[in-house]
């Protein structure tokens, strides 16, 4: 049973089947603009969107999580002991999370799951989730995910998809996780195998036909790291951007985290909320000094990271799946799609005669 | 609009050509309908790239804090109350800065547009007699200017820069029988538990970007009290409480000196329309003090100086 | 913001207005009793997912 047809009526009671064994997560309308939520009493995605407004990273990484908890009260047995919070490790299912997004957990699993160093927080909810695919009919005009590794139909990262279909949907298993979710939910009506790869083949080429944007990045690699931090572009670049963090709290990819401690007499938690590159304190040492103390420099870091560090780092890209978040809701159009064209061409050579001045 | 882009492109040019700016921040066009960017102009030759249209909501005052060298900025009614907030906060020194002055016509909401179409937006071109047409896949659609105008700009009653050195325009006639303050009277009449409900509503989606502060030319503190950490006035997470600390917190910080030029909700990612807090606080300088952000180089604020005749009935 | 009117008093008490001082610290401690415990704007423990 490797491709299923769904209708609506299946669609629906699948949906709520679904909710007796995972905690079902889905796109959910607010406003103008979908976010991702859980789904809770009957509750049911809402599949005409384009793509959410803020990423569904919070699914596997909340913006707020607590790590441990203590008690500095002396008269408590366990005082002064660090004490994991009781979690909720039942399994999670996302319905409907876009191809980008689901190739930007592979991303960031090369920063939470290495050789190295194992984050349990963000490992335990990765593993806990299911991701349920949707195939993108009509990409928005700030998307690229083809130049950034991924496609409207890929299925990176996903363990099942699910493409429009007359009458309702057709889905294909990817992963043993997804087989078994389409089986919990009762989508067991088997799909001729030709009839289904075709579907699958012609809503892939069609909406792929319709990605207007393509970003140059075949050149990144090879670019000496020196030759782009010192280019004469980023003051130019830099100069709208405001530092807000909205970039970086949008994207799927960003990953970063700051640990605080919040207590109230003598019980208190340590957290870990996300944070960003584009904050000044990101970088601020104890001593007083701050290497990125400067706004240009916090700027160059997020592309730089992004675009030259990782794909040196890890050799798999860029660490951007294409979403186009960042481009529309930055409060000032700074356009990643522009810096990475930029930075792509760059050549010091050239640049001798820009009219940017120097950093 | 575009006489006002070609006579800023011409001033833009004549001061740095004759040495009297180091540079001119101003917008140029944007790579998204309805955005413009702002930009920094350094040489004559590239006075061309500088644009002007509904789409220059953001306030370039912000981009003005602390300058040292001599900059000519592109400001609005709005902005240019900024500037002088920035002067008399001696964050700008006057006569480093030339004021290129635009009568404002008021800016485009873009999230009121987007609301109003379905599907994508792919263009949008505003017309000499007040249209706004927005082009998307399969759509078009026309909407009246006025219909379509950021909040702020549609109460905003100061839209002539208050002080201009290179007027852009001749003044735009001000608009005089608006109500700034319906919404604010609206929520002093809620009881406690209504009020509270309403913030809870309002802050429920705020992810603490920063975004509104950021946009503000009034925020600009070396660290600011939601960042500190020693001692932690604020928790950093998610929490309810810390959220709207942030938000009242902040808007009295920006009390007598906000100009309600909206940046903030502009600049917001989720849509949070932040401005009831600095609009209840700017009602009540008004009706307490008389006062007004940013009218005069030559007055200070409120909470900056003593009057025996301060109103003081709230205190027992 | 959603406090309760009576929760927060303002006063101008010189440093010579002793019995001033008592009897506002008083009245002020009463209004507060009798609104009882505090209940908006209280963070038991940082709320997270
Ligand atoms: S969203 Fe835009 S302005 Fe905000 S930090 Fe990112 S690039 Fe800068
Ligand atoms: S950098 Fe921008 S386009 Fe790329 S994944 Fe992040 S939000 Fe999406
Ligand atoms: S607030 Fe007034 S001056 Fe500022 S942009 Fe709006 S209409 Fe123009
Ligand atoms: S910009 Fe919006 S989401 Fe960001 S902190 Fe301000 S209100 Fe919250």
């Amino acid at each position: 049973m490797k491709f299923v047809k769904i209708d609506e009526k299946q669609w629906a009671e699948g949906i709520g089947k679904l909710k007796s064994g995972y905690r079902v997560f889905g796109p959910v309308k607010e406003g103008k603009d979908h976010e991702f939520r859980e789904l809770t009493g009957d509750a049911s995605p809402d599949m005409a969107f384009s793509n959410t407004r803020l990423s569904p990273k919070s699914v596997v990484y909340p913006q707020s999580e607590v790590m441990f908890e203590y008690t500095t009260d002396e008269s408590r047995p366990d005082h002064h002991i660090l004490k994991e919070p009781r979690r909720d490790d039942t399994p999670r299912a996302v319905i409907g999370i876009r191809p980008c997004d689901a190739l930007s957990f592979l991303l960031v699993r090369r920063n939470f799951d290495s050789p190295e160093y194992k984050d349990p927080y963000w490992l335990r909810n990765y593993e806990a989730t299911t991701f349920v695919g949707y195939g993108c009919n009509d990409p928005c005009a700030t998307c690229f995910c083809t130049s950034a590794g991924s496609a409207p139909h890929d299925t990176q990262g996903l363990d099942a998809l699910v493409v429009d279909r007359d009458g309702g949907y057709a889905a294909k298993a990817i992963t043993e996780k997804g087989e078994a979710l389409m089986k919990a939910a009762g989508w067991t009506d088997a799909m001729d195998e030709a009839e289904a790869e075709a579907l699958f083949a012609d809503r892939a080429a069609a909406a792929e036909k319709k990605i207007t944007r393509q970003v140059a990045t075949d050149k990144l690699a090879e670019k000496p790291s020196m030759d782009l931090y010192d280019a004469p572009f980023w003051e130019d670049v830099a100069f709208s951007c405001i530092n807000c963090g909205t970039c970086t709290y949008l994207c799927p990819t960003c990953w970063c985290f700051d640990i605080q401690d919040e207590c109230r007499g003598c019980e208190g938690v340590r957290t870990r909320n996300w944070d960003s590159c584009m904050a000044p304190l990101f970088t601020a040492h104890g001593s007083g000094h701050n290497p990125r103390g400067e706004k240009v420099q916090r700027v160059r870091q997020r592309f730089m990271h992004k675009l030259k560090y990782y794909v040196d780092k890890y050799g798999e890209g860029i660490q951007c799946v294409g979403c186009g978040r960042c481009v529309r809701s930055c409060p000032v159009n700074i356009d990643i799609r522009k810096v990475c064209d930029m930075m792509n061409a760059y050549d010091p050579e050239a640049a001798n005669d820009c009219a940017c001045p120097t950093t | 609009m575009r006489e006002y882009t070609d006579k800023i492109r011409q001033i833009a040019r004549r001061l740095l050509e004759e040495g009297k700016v180091d540079r001119v921040i101003g917008f140029k066009k944007g790579s998204m309908p309805m955005m413009n960017e702002p930009c920094v102009i350094r040489r004559p030759q590239d006075a061309d790239q500088l644009i002007w249209d509904g789409n220059c909501g953001i306030n370039l005052a912000n981009y003005l804090t602390g300058a040292k060298d001599k900059v000519g900025v592109v400001a609005k009614g709005c902005d240019s109350r900024n500037i002088v907030t920035h002067i008399i906060e001696n964050k700008l020194d006057r006569d480093n800065v030339v004021v290129i002055g635009v009568p404002c016509q008021a800016m485009i909401d873009k999230r009121k547009i987007a609301a109003a179409v379905d599907g994508e937006i792919s263009e949008v071109t505003e017309t000499d007699d007040g249209k706004v047409v927005v082009r998307g896949n399969g759509f078009e659609k026309t909407f009246d200017r006025a219909e379509t105008l950021q909040d702020n700009c549609a109460i905003c009653v100061h839209r002539n820069p208050v002080i201009c050195d290179e007027p852009v325009a001749d003044p735009v006639p001000e608009q005089t029988d608006v109500d700034r303050y319906a919404d604010i009277r609206a929520i002093d009449a809620m009881s406690d538990a209504e009020r509270k409900a309403f913030f809870d509503d309002m802050f429920a989606e705020c992810i603490r970007c920063y975004a509104c502060r950021n946009a503000c030319p009034l925020c600009y503190c070396p660290t600011c009290f939601v960042d500190e950490s020693r001692p932690q006035w604020v928790g950093k997470g998610q929490d309810e409480n810390d959220i709207r600390t942030f938000h009242f917190l902040r808007a009295y910080h920006c009390a007598g000196r906000c100009t309600d030029c909206g940046a903030c909700e502009r600049a917001c990612p989720v849509g949070i329309k932040m401005r009831v807090l600095t609009r209840k606080l700017e009602k009540d300088c008004k009706e307490l003090y008389g006062w007004e952000a940013g009218m005069s180089v030559d007055q200070r604020p409120p909470l900056d100086a003593y009057k025996p005749n301060d109103p003081d009935a709230f205190i027992k | 913001m959603g406090l309760e009117p009576g929760r927060l008093h303002f006063s101008w008490i010189s440093s010579a207005e002793s019995t001033k001082f008592a009897r506002v610290a008083q009245e002020v401690t009463e209004a507060v009793k009798a609104l009882g415990p505090n209940r908006h704007f209280l963070k038991e423990k940082a709320k997270v997912a």
